[in-house]
C-alpha cells in the first residue's frame, strides 16, 4: 500500500511536468487549430533562459520569470512570423513550418550552448514532506507547487477575468468572436503568451529536477505531449491536465508496480490510438 | 586563345594534385572518426581532444621515421550512414594508412567491415560491442569488452565492498545488457545475492519509480549499467530517497560531467574504468594536464582510450610501416604496451588483456579505488 502511494507521488510528479508543457500545446490548438511542435522548442529556451537567469542573479524565482519571459519572447515571435502568416495555408503548411522551427531552434541552441548537458543545481529551500509514511522529496514538492500555483492562476484568469472569457470565446468560435468585434490578433497573441509561459516554466522546473539542461531535452516531451493533448480533447484545458496527469500516473505505476517490460514512453501512444478508436473527441473534449 | 593557355595550365596542376598520395616522404595520413555532434557530442570532442594531442606529441618528438602524422578527422554523427560514408571517404578520398575509432559501438561496428574489406588496420579506442573486432583479424580494441567490465565490477562490489545483497539497473542496449549479465553471473559465484534486476530504456531521466521499488530493502550495492545522464539521475534520486546502499556503475559514467550533474550525490560512487587518475606514471600524468590544459576540463575514460588507440596505431606503423599487412603483423606481435589506461600485454583476436581499475569519487574529484587484475576475470572471453 505504501509502495502504491509513493510510486503516485513519483507519477503526479511527472504528470505535472507533462500538464506545465502540454497547456501551452492545448491552448494553441483551441485558438488557431495548429500542432504547435515547436512547443518543445520553447520549452527547452526556458530552461536555457531560467539557466542564465539563474546565473546572473541567483533567484530561484527571477530565473523562474526570466524562463517564463523568454518563452513568452520566443512563443509570441513564431506566432507573430510563423503561424499566423500561414493561417491561410492549409494546415499541413503550418504543421511542417512548425516542426521546421523546433529542429532548427534545437540546433541553435546546441551551436550557441555546446551539445553536453548543463548542470541546473538550485539550492532548494523547501524540505522533505512526510505524509503517512509516504515521503515527497523536496524537489517533488517544489514541482507540484508551482504546478499548481500556475494551474490555479491560469484557471482564475480564463474564469474570472472578461480577457479569460475572451480567449475561450475565440478558442470556441473565432469567426464569431470577430463578427461580435473582438481583436482576434491580440487574443491569439495573449493566448500564445499564456502557453509559452507555462513551458517555459515547465522547461525550468524539468531542469531543476533533473538537474540538466540540454538542447535536446525537448525532444520526448515534443511527441509525448501530443499524445497527452489527443488523450485529453484537443483543446480542452482540463482535459490536458487529467490526460497528462493519467499517462504520469500509468507510466510510473507500470514500472514502479508491475514488472511489465513495456516502454514507459509508448503508454502515452497507446492510449492516444485507443482514444481515437473509442472517443475521438478525447477524455474531456466537446 | 588565353583561354586555352589556362586550361592546359589547369589540367596539369589537376594531375599534380592527383599524384599527391604517391609522395613517399608527405605526412603519413591516419584517419580518425567520432559523434562529434549528436547527442554523443561531448564524447566526441573529448576523443578528438586527446587522439590530437597523441598527434601532437608524436610529431613534436619527430614524427614516425621522420615523415609527420596527420589527422583526417570527420564526423559520423552516431549515424550509420554517415559512418559508411566517412569510411569509404577516408579509404577512397583520403587514402589514410590506418584509422582509429573514437566513437561508439554503432559507428564502429558498421565501418569495421568495410576498413577490413579494404584493408585498412583499425584501432578503436572504447566501442564495447563484441562484433567490432570480428569484421577482419587487424582490427584492435583497445577498450574493454562489457563482459569483463561486469565481472571486474562484481569483483568490486563483492570481495572488496562485501556487498551481501545486490540491485541491478541495466541499461537496455547491448553494452548494458552484456555487462549486468556478466556482473550478476560473477557475483552469484563469488556468493553474493542478487536482489532484483531492472532494465530501463537509454536516455531515461526518471529513475523514482525504479528506485522507490527498492527503497526500503535491505541492499547493500545498487549495480548500475549506465552512461553520465542516467547515472547522474540514479545518483540524485537514490539519495533524494535517502536509499544508503552504495553505488557502483561502469566506465559510462567515467566522465567530468557525471560528477557536474550528480553533484553532491556523485560522492562515494564507484565505478569500473581503464583510467586510473592516481596513476604515478609520467606519461598519464602528462596527459592528464595536457588535456585539461587544451579541454579546460579534466581528461575522461573516452578520452584516454582515444589517446591510447592512436599511439597504439602509430606503434604499429613505426614497427612496420606504411603497408596494411605490416601493420597488423606488428600490431599482432605487439608484448607489453604500457599505454596510459594501462599495460596490453599483447592483443588476442583484437581483444585487449589489462587491469580493470575501480575508482571512486572523493569530495568530488574522480579517486583510485582499487585494481582488479584477476586473469580469470580480465581475460576477454574470445573462442
Amino acid at each position: 500500500m505504501s509502495l502504491l502511494l509513493q510510486q503516485l507521488v513519483n507519477g503526479l510528479t511527472i504528470g505535472s511536468l507533462y500538464a506545465l508543457m502540454a497547456l501551452g500545446l492545448t491552448m494553441v490548438y483551441g485558438v488557431l487549430r495548429v500542432l504547435h511542435i515547436a512547443h518543445a522548442a520553447v520549452f527547452t529556451l526556458g530552461a536555457y533562459g531560467g539557466l542564465w537567469t539563474f546565473a546572473a542573479t541567483g533567484s530561484f524565482w527571477l530565473a523562474l520569470l526570466g524562463a517564463m519571459a523568454i518563452a513568452v519572447a520566443a512563443g509570441l515571435a513564431m506566432e507573430r512570423w510563423v503561424y499566423w502568416p500561414l493561417l491561410a495555408k492549409p494546415p499541413i503548411a503550418t504543421l511542417i513550418a512548425s516542426i521546421g522551427v523546433f529542429i532548427a531552434l534545437e540546433e541553435v541552441y546546441r551551436i550557441v550552448a555546446g551539445p553536453e548537458p548543463h548542470a541546473f543545481s538550485v539550492p532548494l529551500r523547501v524540505r522533505d514532506v512526510r505524509l503517512a509514511g509516504v515521503l515527497v522529496t523536496a524537489p517533488q514538492v517544489l514541482v507540484m507547487a508551482v504546478t499548481v500555483a500556475l494551474l490555479v492562476a491560469l484557471w482564475l484568469f480564463l474564469t474570472r477575468t472578461s480577457l479569460g472569457l475572451a480567449v475561450r470565446a475565440v478558442s470556441q468560435d473565432r469567426e464569431m468572436a470577430a463578427a461580435c468585434a473582438m481583436n482576434v490578433r491580440r487574443i491569439v497573441s495573449l493566448n500564445f503568451a499564456l502557453g509559452s509561459a507555462l513551458a517555459g516554466a515547465a522547461g525550468m522546473l524539468v531542469g531543476v529536477y533533473y538537474n540538466s539542461v540540454s538542447p535536446t531535452m525537448g525532444d520526448v516531451t515534443a511527441y509525448k505531449g501530443l499524445a497527452i493533448i489527443v488523450l485529453g480533447g484537443l483543446g480542452s484545458i482540463p482535459g490536458t491536465v487529467l490526460g497528462a496527469l493519467l499517462i504520469g500516473i500509468v507510466e510510473t505505476l507500470f514500472i514502479g508496480l508491475i514488472e511489465f517490460p513495456f516502454p514507459r514512453d509508448a503508454w502515452a501512444f497507446l492510449a492516444m490510438i485507443a482514444v481515437f478508436l473509442l472517443r475521438p473527441q478525447g477524455l474531456l473534449g466537446r | 586563345m588565353k583561354r586555352c593557355i589556362t586550361l592546359i595550365i589547369l589540367s596539369g596542376l589537376v594531375m599534380v594534385l592527383a599524384a599527391g598520395p604517391v609522395d613517399a616522404q608527405g605526412p603519413i595520413k591516419i584517419g580518425f572518426f567520432a559523434p562529434l555532434t549528436g547527442f554523443a557530442a561531448a564524447d566526441g570532442a573529448s576523443a578528438k581532444h586527446s587522439a590530437e594531442i597523441a598527434v601532437d606529441e608524436i610529431n613534436g618528438a619527430g614524427g614516425i621515421k621522420g615523415r609527420k602524422l596527420e589527422l583526417v578527422v570527420y564526423d559520423d554523427r552516431h549515424d550509420s550512414k554517415e559512418a559508411v560514408a566517412v569510411a569509404n571517404k577516408l579509404i577512397e578520398k583520403d587514402q589514410v594508412v590506418g584509422v582509429v575509432s573514437g566513437s561508439y559501438s554503432m559507428p564502429s561496428r558498421v565501418t569495421a567491415p568495410i576498413f577490413a574489406k579494404a584493408g585498412v588496420p583499425m584501432t578503436v579506442a572504447y566501442a564495447v560491442h563484441p562484433d567490432v573486432t570480428k569484421a577482419g583479424p587487424c582490427v584492435f580494441r583497445n577498450g574493454f569488452l562489457g563482459q569483463v567490465e561486469g565481472a571486474a565490477g562484481a569483483e568490486s562490489a563483492v570481495k572488496i565492498q562485501k556487498a551481501r545483497r545486490i540491485a541491478v539497473l541495466t541499461v537496455d542496449n547491448d553494452f548494458g545488457r552484456v555487462a549486468s549479465a556478466a556482473f550478476i553471473e560473477r557475483a552469484k559465484k563469488l556468493g553474493a545475492e542478487i536482489h532484483s534486476e531492472q532494465v530501463y530504456k537509454l536516455g531515461e531521466k526518471e529513475f523514482g519509480p525504479y528506485l522507490t521499488k527498492i527503497k526500503d530493502e535491505p541492499i547493500d550495492l545498487i549495480y548500475h549499467t549506465s552512461y553520465y545522464n542516467e547515472g547522474s539521475q540514479i545518483a540524485r534520486k537514490a539519495r533524494e530517497l535517502g536509499i544508503k546502499a552504495a553505488l557502483e556503475g561502469t566506465e559510462g559514467i567515467d566522465s567530468p560531467k557525471f560528477l557536474e550533474l550528480a553533484g553532491p550525490a556523485a560522492e562515494g560512487v564507484t565505478f569500473t574504468t581503464n583510467l586510473n587518475r592516481d596513476d604515478p606514471r609520467p606519461e598519464v600524468q602528462n596527459f592528464l594536464k595536457r588535456y585539461q590544459a587544451k579541454a579546460g576540463t579534466g581528461a575522461d575514460m573516452v578520452g584516454a582510450s582515444a589517446y591510447d588507440a592512436v599511439r597504439i596505431l602509430a606503434r604499429g606503423i613505426e614497427a612496420g610501416g606504411t603497408e596494411a599487412k605490416a601493420i597488423c603483423g606488428a600490431l599482432t606481435g605487439l608484448r607489453d604496451y604500457h599505454g596510459i589506461t594501462g599495460k596490453i600485454t599483447r592483443f588476442v583476436k583484437g581483444e585487449v588483456t589489462k587491469p580493470v581499475q575501480i575508482q571512486i569519487v572523493k569530495d568530488g574529484k574522480v579517486r583510485s579505488f582499487a585494481v582488479i587484475d584477476n586473469p580469470e576475470v580480465i581475460t576477454p572471453p574470445v573462442q
